[in-house]
């Protein structure tokens, strides 16, 4: 691949946090709160996630199944099931005020403005149509090219993904491709107007671990060759640690701590983040029996009173029943804890 | 663009797709009949030894012989060349009716399918409507409603047989719309028509294939029943279930009328379903590999 010829516009990877949140953010949640109607009442899937994605830029997004990091997903690309509906906050991506536009202006945003690369590459292809056929799709649609325009970029943006011998492969249906080339194949839909931001809704949960490394790798060469911004949906931390610049903790149905990278790994602020990494097994230290959170996540039915977190932190005060925001810790962390710059203290005063 | 779609699925069927239909024995001696048939229909004009519609007083009920191949019905007229023109008959009218089924009842299908909600409710009940009662008396009452001729057959054919189109292709929308890749079209921006068209259209057709190619001989069968009850073509064009009424008359003393249009139209059934059995084995993936 001609990495070399890279825009120059593009920043380069790890980014400084201060620089990123200097300029305009790319994708901006603010406050954004979804309701699913059930038969007999109403449930907030979703309550004040505030998520901004810079330009150039992988934000993970990690939580349990359940949290809402796929409602969140498809809250941004307009594709929420009938029965929800977006009751507050507001979502931003570039110029378009994703949250008021009409369904139609939707369609045209996705695609060419935003794309989106989902868990399962083995379902996500039409078996009928060639996967060349299938990206070129794409580009008749957005770029409005001719047949055999569209076809020949297709082939193209196959080489791009590393698919080898792609002019020949582009006439090949998905079942003649493996997992790994699939999912290349979806990631080459998503570029194929080369939209500013990629949703990938845990795009490697499929594959080996090896293939992982590989698609991994692909997106971040993408990412530094034209400058798109990732929201990487995942709940591999491990994966996080590998391509994420900063990482948004989601918890039922909020965020509860934002921050760089590093910082999560390294001094995490909210109780359940802490909890969350001591689960991880550890190659360096032998142990008899992982260590588990205490309790289930709970439904979002009945989330509970305050923190949401509270019935199961091991930190729990009195406060915590309160109602609480999501806090600026410093200029490049968020939290929703009550106690999160004590115990943000406590963490810098034992180092 | 219009020519890209099917070039790319004649490639897809086309692989083994022949192999395998030569294999399957349904298949093959249906599609021979059918072919004999079709050919028949054609070629009528130039193959029949007579006119069909020419009436000849001097030779009456004349048994199968040298003049008359299969002998001649009650107005003298040849029984061979009327089943050969009959043959016409019921193709034009099946064909049409499985045009205007098609159409119809895929499209409504789809529609219900895929965009639920009120235009569902209102197409689905109307189904349940029509499906509540009998088909062929429902055809026969809407055929002696608005009067004979080929053109209202086919009207209360289709009227009768389009639901069971729709709700098919209802119930396999469905299923084909809950899968991954529609999600992804529609991610990328696809409009809805087009996620129709390209991508829902081509995953459903084979059991719609499978089930328009059963259904002609079940219209040609219904053709016949009205032609035979007297409210469906009229004289006097020929056509099967007509001659079979005549020959049914005189079933004693000159049967080679009744018998040879009715083998005729047994022989065009059994063809039909038979390559509709074996196209269904051959298009359906969960029997293909046995």
């Amino acid at each position: 691949m001609t990495a070399a010829s890279a825009p120059t516009s593009a920043p380069a990877p790890g980014t400084d946090a201060n620089a990123a949140a200097a300029q305009q953010p790319l994708l901006e949640i603010d406050g954004l709160t979804v309701e699913f109607a059930t038969l007999r009442r109403k449930v907030k899937v979703l309550e004040d996630v505030h998520i901004q994605v810079g330009k150039g830029e992988i934000v993970g997004l990690v939580g349990e199944s359940g949290s809402g990091k796929s409602v969140t997903a498809m809250s941004v690309m307009g594709l929420l099931p009938d029965t929800a509906r977006i009751t507050g906050g507001r979502i931003r991506v570039g110029e378009h005020e994703v949250s008021a536009k009409s369904k139609r202006q939707l369609r045209s945003l996705r695609g060419r403005d935003m794309a989106m690369i989902f868990q399962e590459p083995m379902t996500s292809l039409n078996p009928v149509l060639t996967v060349g056929f299938q990206i070129a799709e794409v580009v008749m649609e957005h770029q409005g090219a001719g047949q055999g325009k569209a076809m020949a970029r297709a082939a193209e943006l196959m080489k791009a993904v590393g698919i080898p011998d792609a002019a020949r492969r582009a006439h090949d249906y998905p079942h003649q491709l493996s997992g790994g080339m699939r999912q290349r194949v979806m990631i080459a839909i998503a570029m194929a107007c080369q939209p500013l931001l990629l949703i990938a809704d845990e795009p490697t949960t499929a594959l080996d671990v090896t293939i992982q490394a590989q698609i991994l790798d692909l997106m971040v060469s993408l990412r530094d060759r034209f400058g798109m911004s990732i929201l990487f949906i995942t709940h591999d931390l491990g994966v996080i640690a590998e391509m994420a610049d900063r990482v948004c903790v989601m918890y039922a149905g909020q965020i509860v701590e934002e921050a760089p990278v590093k910082e999560i790994f390294t001094a995490p602020a909210h109780p359940y983040t802490r909890l969350l990494l001591r689960s991880i097994p550890s190659a360096r230290h032998k142990v008899d029996r992982l260590e588990t959170i205490e309790g289930t996540t709970p439904s979002p039915h009945a989330f509970p009173e305050g923190c949401r977190f509270h019935p199961r932190c091991p930190e729990m005060a009195g406060r915590c029943r309160e109602p609480q925001t999501f806090e600026r810790l410093n200029p490049a962390r968020q939290a929703r804890c009550w106690r999160a710059r004590e115990i943000l203290a406590r963490l810098e005063g034992s180092s | 663009m219009t020519t890209g779609t099917p070039s790319l699925l004649r490639r897809a069927a086309g692989s083994d797709f022949l192999l395998r239909f030569r294999r399957n024995r349904n298949a093959m001696i249906g599609s021979a009949i059918v072919l004999v048939v079709v050919l028949v229909a054609i070629l009528a004009p130039f193959i029949a030894p007579h006119d069909p519609e020419r009436i000849n007083m001097l030779a009456i009920w004349e048994p199968p012989g040298s003049d008359y191949l299969l002998g001649t019905d009650s107005l003298g007229r040849d029984v061979l060349s009327r089943i050969l023109f009959g043959a016409q008959v019921s193709l034009i009218i099946a064909g049409s009716v499985l045009a205007v089924t098609l159409t119809v009842g895929v499209v409504l299908g789809m529609v219900a399918g895929y965009f639920g909600g009120w235009a569902e409710t209102l197409i689905m009940r109307t189904v349940d409507v029509i499906f509540a009662f009998p088909e062929l008396i429902l055809a026969i009452l809407v055929a002696a409603a608005l009067g004979t001729g080929t053109v209202t057959v086919i009207i209360a054919l289709s009227l009768v047989w389009w639901p069971g189109i729709a709700r098919l292709t209802r119930s396999l929308v469905l299923s084909v719309r809950e899968e991954m890749f529609v999600d992804a079209a529609i991610a990328s921006g696809t409009p809805a028509w087009k996620i129709l068209v390209r991508h829902l259209l081509p995953n459903i057709v084979s059991p719609i294939i499978v089930r328009a190619s059963v259904g002609v001989g079940f219209i040609i069968m219904a053709e016949a029943t009205l032609s035979f009850l007297g409210i469906g073509v009229q004289e006097p064009t020929p056509t099967w279930g007509g001659m079979i009424r005549d020959g049914l008359a005189s079933l004693r003393t000159d049967p080679h009328l009744a018998l040879y249009t009715s083998l005729a139209l047994g022989l065009t059934i059994i063809g039909f379903n038979m390559l509709g059995d074996g196209l269904r084995d051959l298009l359906d993936p969960k029997v293909r590999d046995r």
